[in-house]
Formats: structure tokens, C-alpha cells, sequence
């Protein structure tokens, strides 16, 4: 037998020798077709919620900690007064809630719609 | 001096909250009522008993306390208590309503059920945790107490664990729901009513422009956290609350998981409008409260009404926020008692209702006994810590295990381990270091930042060394967790 030489033999596939498995419990997958396209709807379900989830903590993370490091190295913003408070203490004290509720509204929509979506394909 | 109003505000807030009690014993008959108040209570009931049980001696006198000694700084607290509520809106809420589990312990049976010694370590965390947590109440009670009524400091957590006893062995959870819904409300009351009468007295003040500009000095005067701290503290808070026993027990009694999230979001308005007040009032606490340091700052808000007024309306104004402050102790002590008796009496007691009752009073005799042997610490900087624990620990177990199928049981186990042990040891070294300020002390005092990272980083590592560990039963699992409910439409 030669040695498979030349371009032809990066592509030939690896050989695999087929046999019986060796004890005796084969392991035969008991899943149905339909259950099995079930769980990749269940898995799409889950990393579109993931996903979703994870895109709105980010932005909440980036703007708390953008607020907090803008406060450190850009002093000039307590220099700004509303009503003869500096400013930081509106944005932190009162404006940063009805960023966090609006932040909850949209995401139960998104995820509400998302389980709809999944209603709707998976049956 | 003794506020004879005060000691009134206490025990009728005392009273009424072992009558709601009793009332709601008419209707707890089984086990499952017991736990989880059979899963019928509504969105607003539930969020506003959230609210109730979430909003403990730390918000409601930690967080003016914290304003007073640091500044802006300490409006951070606030927000990441909220914020992480709305964390546990993202990724806990409604997945954990559907696992059908009662506690933390439950969940991790559910998720891995072969593993006996992972139900055991989550169980033990928990209950560390929620002692932990009940301590900083019981000297919050000591606190109001000696100061507003001049009564002996230890009568307080004695009160309190009375009460908590009494309200969940004689009613469980479903009277512990009314309970809470109520006092939301009643502590909101109590400090919307002083900060109203406060605000109304001082603004005319303003109306001379040399005054008005003189409050922009006085804010400015007080130093400020590192961006470290404050970025630890922010990571603690926002994770830390997803973690939490007490508040993820209230989740099981939502009847669907889409119902988890009308909740929470509700939640998220309940917090923001009562954190309002307590930011004002620490405000108002710096312009003219006096003669406040580091050991009685929690009381800005027990000491104000007298900084601004004289005679009985100051004593009256004092006594209606002993009553919320009670009501704040009460309902977090409850919860917590609810949950930690839950996790003793199923792990030791096979989950009895004579168990229950037992591990009700096991949960709240030790923390006041700790509570007479300790001195406090700033009431939202224990919390905080506490947060930082659960951040460290619960926290992962149950971000990964609700959204990475590939997590095993060993690499859970070994993440909370380690989470465990890098932040509780930076926490006591910290409590035994010199107070100053150089980064390596920041870094123990305030360890979040790296212990939440590192206990994620384990579990994820472990487990992929131990691929074959994942539960066989994971793909029906995930389906529990995140498939919407068949009737919800």
C-alpha cells in the first residue's frame, strides 16, 4: 500500500472503523421527532430571553458605572446647580428611577412577545 | 427622656401587625399555605409585600445615614437596591416561578437532582445569609429604641423576635403576605408624614438667595467614595439581589411565571417612589441635624423632627417613624424568618409544620442573641455586605443553572465555595485591618468586584472540566424553567 500523496489526500476523509458498540446497554435516544424539534424551539425560547436579558443589564451596567466614573474624572458637573443643588445629586437621587422602571416596562414587552412567538411556532 | 408617643407608635404597630397575622390564620390550613400561601396572591398584593419585606432597617434609616456620612456617595445605595431588583426582573423572575420550588435549596434539587451535597452547601449559604441579614435589623431595633424612647437598647431586638415568632408560627406565609402588603404602605406613610411637615417648615428659608446658596456648600463639604467602591458596591447591590432568600420566596407565590413580571415591574415603582424619601430626608438631615458622627448617623431620621421642631410635635412626628422603623424591622425579620425556618425545617425537620415551627423560632432567637454580643456597623454598609456575600455565592448558582444548561454540580458547588470563602475572608480581614484608605483595604472592605467574577469564573471552569456531570434530565428542566405557562394566553 502507498503512501496517498498530493492534494487529494488532505481531502480524503479519516478513516473510522464501524462496529458494535462493546457492552451491551445501547444507548438508543428515546426522543420522538416532534420532541426533539420541541427542544430546539425550547432552546431558541431560551437564548432569545437570554439574549434580550443580557443586552438591557449591559446598558444598565454602562450607564451606572459611566455616571459614577463621568462624576470622578469630570468635576465640572457638581459645578452645574438646579434649584441650588448640584447636579449630580438630581441625576443620582431622582433621575436615574425612571430610567430603571421604563428599563423593566420594555423588557416584560419583549419578553411577553418572545413567549408569544414561541406559542405561536412551537404546537 | 421617655417619648411616651414613641413607645404608643410601637406597640400599636406591634399590635396591628399579630392581628393581620391572626386574621390570615383562618385561611393557612396545609403545608403548601404555610410556605407559599397556596401561589393565589395577586400582582399588587404580592409586589406591594415585596416592597414590604425588601425595605428593611437599612432603606429606611441606613440609607439617610449613609447620605449624612458620605455624601453623594450614599445616593448610590438606593439605587442599586432598585436596580437590582430590576436584575432579578432580567433573569430570575419568571424562570424561578416556574421551577415550581419553594427555596433556594429546592431550586438547586430541581436542577441537579442527584447531587445531595449541593442541596446542603446551598442550604447552609442560605442560612448564613439570612442571619447575616437579620442581625443589622436587630440593631437597627437596638438603635431606635435607645434613642426614641430612652428605653435599655436590648428591649428592641427582643420585641422584634417576639412579634416575627408569633406572626409566622401562628400564620406562615400567607399572614406574612398580608402583613407586608400593609406595612409598604404604613412605612411609606411614615415617611412621607415627617418629610411633608420638614419641608414645609425649612422652604421659606430659601426663599433669601444667600441661603439657598449656601446648601450647595454643604453637600459639596463631605468627601466622596473612590470610583472602586463605588463600582463594587454597584456590582454587590445590582447581583447581590438576585440572591436573596427572602425575596425569592415571595416569587413562588405569583400564580404564573408571566405574573412573576408584572410584579416586579410593579416592585420597580414601589422602590423608586419610597427611596424618594429617605434620599430627602438624609438632605435634610446634613442641612440640620446636628453633632451626627459614624455611630449614630442611622438615627438622622429618629433625630430630625427635633432639630427642626419643638415640643409635642416633634415627639409626635418622632413616634410615627418608630413606627416605621418597627415595621421595617418586623417585615424583613419576618421574611427572612419565613425562608430561613423553610430551609432548616426541610433540611432538618422533612418539612413538617411542626418543623416549621420549631426552625420559626431557631431563625430568630440566634441573630438577636449576636446582635446583644455585637456592636452595629452602619446599618446600609452591613446590608451592603451582606449583598456582596450573596453576590459571591446564590448569585451564580442561579444565573448559570437558569441559563447555561452546560452547568454541573460540581462546578456549582465549587463556585460557591469559592465566592464564599474569597468574600467572607476579605470581609473579616477588612473588619480587622486599620480603617485607611490605601486600595488593598478598599479592595477587602468592598470585594465584589473580584469575588463575583471569580466565583462565576470557577463554576464555569469546573464544569467544563466535568462535562459528563451535566444532569441527564436538563433539556426537560430548561423547558420548566423558560416555557410560558399553557394558560396564560
Amino acid at each position: 500500500m502507498s503512501e496517498p500523496l498530493g492534494r487529494f489526500a488532505q481531502q480524503r476523509p479519516q478513516r473510522v472503523r464501524v462496529q458494535a458498540p462493546q457492552d451491551a446497554s445501547l444507548d438508543i435516544p428515546a426522543t420522538r421527532p416532534e420532541q426533539s424539534a420541541e427542544n430546539f424551539y425550547v432552546r431558541q425560547l431560551i437564548s432569545s430571553q437570554l439574549r434580550l436579558a443580557v443586552a438591557v443589564a449591559a446598558g444598565l451596567l454602562i450607564m451606572l458605572v459611566g455616571i459614577s466614573a463621568i462624576l470622578v474624572f469630570w468635576p465640572v458637573v457638581s459645578q452645574i446647580m438646579l434649584f441650588n443643588i448640584p447636579l449630580p445629586w438630581w441625576i443620582l437621587g431622582v433621575g436615574i428611577y425612571p430610567l430603571i422602571i421604563i428599563a423593566g416596562l420594555l423588557y416584560n414587552r419583549a419578553a411577553t412577545r418572545n413567549e408569544r412567538r414561541y406559542r405561536s411556532i412551537s404546537r | 427622656m421617655t417619648n411616651l408617643f414613641s413607645v404608643l407608635a410601637l406597640v400599636l404597630v406591634s399590635l396591628t401587625t399579630m392581628l393581620i397575622a391572626f386574621y390570615g390564620l383562618r385561611l393557612s390550613r396545609t403545608t403548601s399555605d404555610f410556605y407559599v400561601a397556596s401561589r393565589t396572591v395577586r400582582p399588587w398584593w404580592n409586589a406591594s409585600a415585596i416592597g414590604g419585606e425588601y425595605l428593611s432597617a437599612a432603606s429606611f434609616l441606613g440609607v439617610a445615614g449613609l447620605i449624612v456620612l458620605s455624601g453623594q456617595s450614599g445616593l448610590w445605595f438606593p439605587i442599586g437596591y432598585t436596580a437590582g431588583y430590576l436584575m432579578l426582573l432580567l433573569f430570575v423572575a419568571a424562570p424561578l416561578r416556574r421551577s415550581q420550588a419553594y427555596t433556594i435549596p429546592d431550586f438547586a434539587q430541581i436542577r441537579f437532582e442527584d447531587s445531595i451535597m449541593l442541596r446542603k452547601i446551598t442550604t447552609y449559604l442560605v442560612v448564613i445569609i439570612c442571619w447575616l441579614y437579620i442581625v443589622p435589623q436587630m440593631h437597627g431595633a437596638a438603635l431606635t429604641l435607645s434613642i426614641a424612647t430612652g428605653l435599655p437598647g436590648w428591649i428592641g431586638p427582643l420585641i422584634v423576635a417576639a412579634v416575627v415568632c408569633l406572626t409566622v408560627v401562628s400564620g406562615g406565609m400567607r399572614s406574612v403576605t398580608f402583613v407586608q402588603a400593609f406595612q409598604y404602605w404604613f412605612k411609606l406613610a411614615a415617611l412621607v408624614i415627617p418629610t411633608l411637615f420638614v419641608l414645609f417648615q425649612v422652604l421659606p428659608e430659601y426663599s433669601v438667595p444667600e441661603r439657598a446658596a449656601a446648601v450647595a456648600g454643604q453637600l459639596k463639604s463631605i468627601s466622596s467614595m473612590s470610583l472602586y467602591e463605588t463600582i463594587s458596591i454597584i456590582l454587590a447591590l445590582l447581583f447581590g439581589t438576585l440572591g436573596l432568600p427572602h425575596v425569592l420566596v415571595r416569587f413562588y407565590t405569583n400564580p404564573t411565571g408571566h405574573a412573576a413580571r408584572t410584579t416586579t415591574a410593579i416592585v420597580l415603582c414601589l422602590l423608586s417612589v419610597f427611596y424618594l424619601l429617605p434620599t430627602t430626608l438624609g438632605v435634610l438631615g446634613i442641612l440640620y441635624t446636628k453633632d451626627l458622627s459614624a455611630s449614630n448617623a442611622d438615627a438622622t431620621i429618629l433625630l430630625l423632627p427635633h432639630s427642626v421642631f419643638d415640643g409635642v410635635l416633634a415627639d409626635l412626628l418622632t413616634a410615627v417613624v418608630v413606627g416605621g422603623a418597627f415595621a421595617a424591622f418586623l417585615s424583613t425579620t419576618s421574611g427572612l424568618a419565613v425562608s430561613l425556618a423553610g430551609a432548616l425545617s426541610q433540611e432538618f425537620f422533612n418539612g413538617t409544620v411542626r418543623g416549621f415551627r420549631i426552625s420559626t423560632v431557631l431563625a430568630t432567637a440566634i441573630p438577636v442573641v449576636v446582635a446583644l454580643l455585637t456592636s452595629s456597623l452602619a446599618l446600609a454598609g452591613a446590608i451592603g455586605n451582606v449583598f456582596a456575600f450573596t453576590a459571591s455565592t446564590i448569585c451564580p448558582l442561579l444565573l448559570l443553572g437558569i441559563w447555561w444548561r452546560s452547568l454541573t454540580a460540581r462546578g456549582a458547588i465549587a463556585g460557591m465555595l469559592a465566592g464564599a470563602a474569597s468574600c467572607g475572608l476579605a470581609l473579616l480581614g477588612s473588619s480587622m485591618m486599620p480603617n485607611n484608605d490605601s486600595f488593598w483595604v478598599l479592595m477587602l472592605r468592598q470585594p465584589a468586584a473580584w469575588s463575583v467574577p471569580l466565583a462565576f469564573v470557577v463554576m464555569i471552569l469546573v464544569s467544563k472540566k466535568s462535562p459528563r456531570k451535566i444532569p441527564t434530565n436538563v433539556d426537560l428542566v430548561m423547558a420548566l424553567l423558560h416555557v410560558p405557562e399553557r394558560s396564560y394566553k
